[in-house]
């Protein structure tokens, strides 16, 4: 007995290193919002909360643009999710269902697209939204976003397409139903939580996207959420507890989705590292 | 059935294969092009300029300095995500309900918004910070340090903040690997006696080299794109300390208007980028065993 706690102690140590380095932030950022202002400050610092305050939420909301840049983030990620939930979806199908010439090339050059390194086309599409006179307009945030969101999506639904029985679509083909028939009828209602997945995940690829999103946009009233977070950081006197409200609002709805998606997330990974 | 019909296939996949096409395949066309001339911000006429913008980016000071960033960049994150993902896989190895629950949410710190994970870290490593505190009151150093003044130590900063995020995702791809290993290799191995670590370094690992070959083709592309933990951290200093590659492009093209040399650097980055791929499907350890598959 004596043994087997020796050696696993290191491991127990370990796990308890672990969980301070991935979690511990977290716990610190979300007390340093609720804190008191001369709490925040204080040092040496108090580990566990003294005092409580919404006051830091509520500065957010009442003196600085955040409404204004939620709003913008939230009508962007609309915008991407309407174009690229079904753009992939249709792809997504004709990749894992059906056979064509060159689709294992077409799968090669997806896993491509997703890690073509994305700062390579910040110069040549920022010259090209400003030809199209999209410079300043959100709709040029929701043209690259899709680019960013959709090879991934059509990895994600790989796997909610193969819970989908061929022989589901042989029957209604055998019942007279054409092609689009099935997709509409049998596929698309099967794959719904497929697309609130993609839909998701584009999500908070929206809601975090930050180089294209500094310079698309200039106007200080149609700057998304991270970029508009980035400029309090600089604009104000470091204000700690506001910063870190800002940080907590602009995290908790990432980790709110991530509880209702994060296995199909991490399913998603890693089926594409490993079987790419 | 439908199946066999590649005219649907590709009446399906159209609209994605163009839109990737009008937004990547396009502009990387107009990268080449914007970099022979001299095109300022907003609409100034472009100009043939030549070879000027590459001529300017090789004797450019910075953009070398920023190149060497980026190597060690690319290198220190690799090193220092591998060996904690490594140390976390092998915890998180056994199934237990514990494990389960962190096989998800340890990938949180890459869901949140690099500006977030940003503030957080400032915050903490700030002079009045509580890392500061920490290491103080247990007696590593005697005054507060400054994690952001010299620009080495800046660089181990950001390349910490920047493993933090990353490292879960390796993780979780690595656990995945491990765990599609047959139980029974390893449990052979013990009972001809290998020790544990024996098994580990002689049995598990030849098997995981697939997987360490793409986490290594894609980690690398991956931190060497990383820009906004690097900008909001540090700006690129001091003293151009903490610049990689897409700081200098940035900077380039928004702070000193110079988009024309900004694309002749973002062809030297993808062509560096690409010599590495070249390379590393040349010669990447665990090639061989991929291509067999």
């Amino acid at each position: 007995m004596k043994r087997i706690i020796v050696r696993l102690l290191p491991n127990w140590v370990l796990v308890a290193l672990l969980l301070v380095l991935v979690f511990a932030p977290f716990y610190w950022i979300a007390i340093s919002s609720l804190k008191t202002p001369p709490e925040v400050i204080r040092y040496p610092p108090t580990l566990v909360p003294q005092t409580f305050t919404l006051q830091n939420f509520q500065k957010l909301f009442a003196s600085t643009d955040y409404p204004r840049y939620l709003l913008n983030s939230l009508t962007i990620a609309l915008g991407t999710t309407l174009i690229t939930v079904p753009m992939a979806t249709l792809a997504s199908y004709a990749v894992y269902r059906l056979e064509f010439p060159g689709r294992f090339l077409l799968l090669r050059l997806l896993v491509g697209t997703y890690v073509f390194p994305s700062i390579l086309l910040l110069i040549p599409l920022f010259q090209i939204m400003a030809q199209f006179g999209l410079i300043n307009s959100l709709w040029s945030l929701v043209v690259v976003n899709v680019t960013f969101t959709a090879p991934f999506s059509v990895w994600l639904m790989r796997a909610f397409l193969e819970s989908v029985p061929y022989e589901l679509e042989e029957a209604a083909a055998l019942d007279g139903a054409d092609f689009f028939q099935v997709l509409w009828y049998v596929i698309f209602p099967i794959l719904r939580p497929g697309m609130a997945t993609i839909s998701i995940f584009t999500f908070i690829t929206v809601w975090t996207e930050y180089p294209f999103a500094s310079q698309l946009i200039i106007e200080h009233a149609k700057r998304p959420l991270p970029v508009g977070l980035a400029s309090i950081i600089g604009q104000y006197q470091i204000d700690w507890g506001l910063l870190a409200a800002g940080a907590v609002f602009m995290a908790l709805p990432v980790v709110i989705l991530f509880a209702f998606v994060g296995r199909y997330f991490v399913e998603g990974l890693t089926a594409g590292a490993l079987k790419s | 059935m439908h199946r066999r019909r590649a005219w649907l296939a590709f009446a399906l996949l159209a609209p994605l294969c163009i839109w990737l096409i009008v937004t990547i395949v396009i502009p990387i066309a107009y990268l080449v092009q914007l970099s022979f001339t001299t095109t300022g911000i907003f609409g100034t006429a472009a100009e043939f300029a030549g070879l000027a913008n590459f001529q300017r980016i090789l004797g450019s000071e910075r953009f070398w300095q920023s190149a060497r960033n980026t190597l060690v960049w690319v290198i220190g994150n690799g090193l220092v995500q591998v060996t904690l993902a490594f140390t976390v896989a092998r915890l998180l190895y056994r199934r237990t309900a514990f494990t389960r629950f962190m096989q998800i949410w340890i990938i949180l710190p890459w869901v949140i918004p690099g500006v977030a994970a940003v503030i957080i870290w400032r915050w903490m490593l700030s002079g009045i910070g509580v890392v500061n505190y920490g290491i103080q009151s247990v007696g590593l150093v005697d005054a507060p340090i400054s994690f952001f003044a010299q620009p080495s130590i800046a660089m181990a900063t950001t390349i910490f903040v920047n493993s933090w995020r990353w490292f879960p995702l390796l993780t979780v791809i690595l656990l995945a690997a491990l765990r599609n290993i047959p139980t029974e290799l390893r449990e052979a191995a013990m009972v001809d006696g290998a020790t544990e670590n024996q098994t580990w370094w002689h049995v598990v690992m030849p098997l995981l080299r697939p997987v360490l070959y793409v986490l290594g083709l894609l980690g690398t592309l991956w931190s060497a794109n990383v820009f906004d933990v690097i900008w909001l951290l540090t700006r690129g200093g001091p003293s151009g300390g903490t610049a990689t590659l897409p700081i200098f492009i940035y900077e380039e093209a928004f702070t000193r208007f110079r988009l024309g040399s900004a694309a002749a650097a973002s062809l030297f980055m993808m062509m560096f980028l690409l010599v590495f791929v070249v390379l590393f499907l040349q010669y990447g350890w665990g090639r061989d065993l991929r291509r067999r598959r």
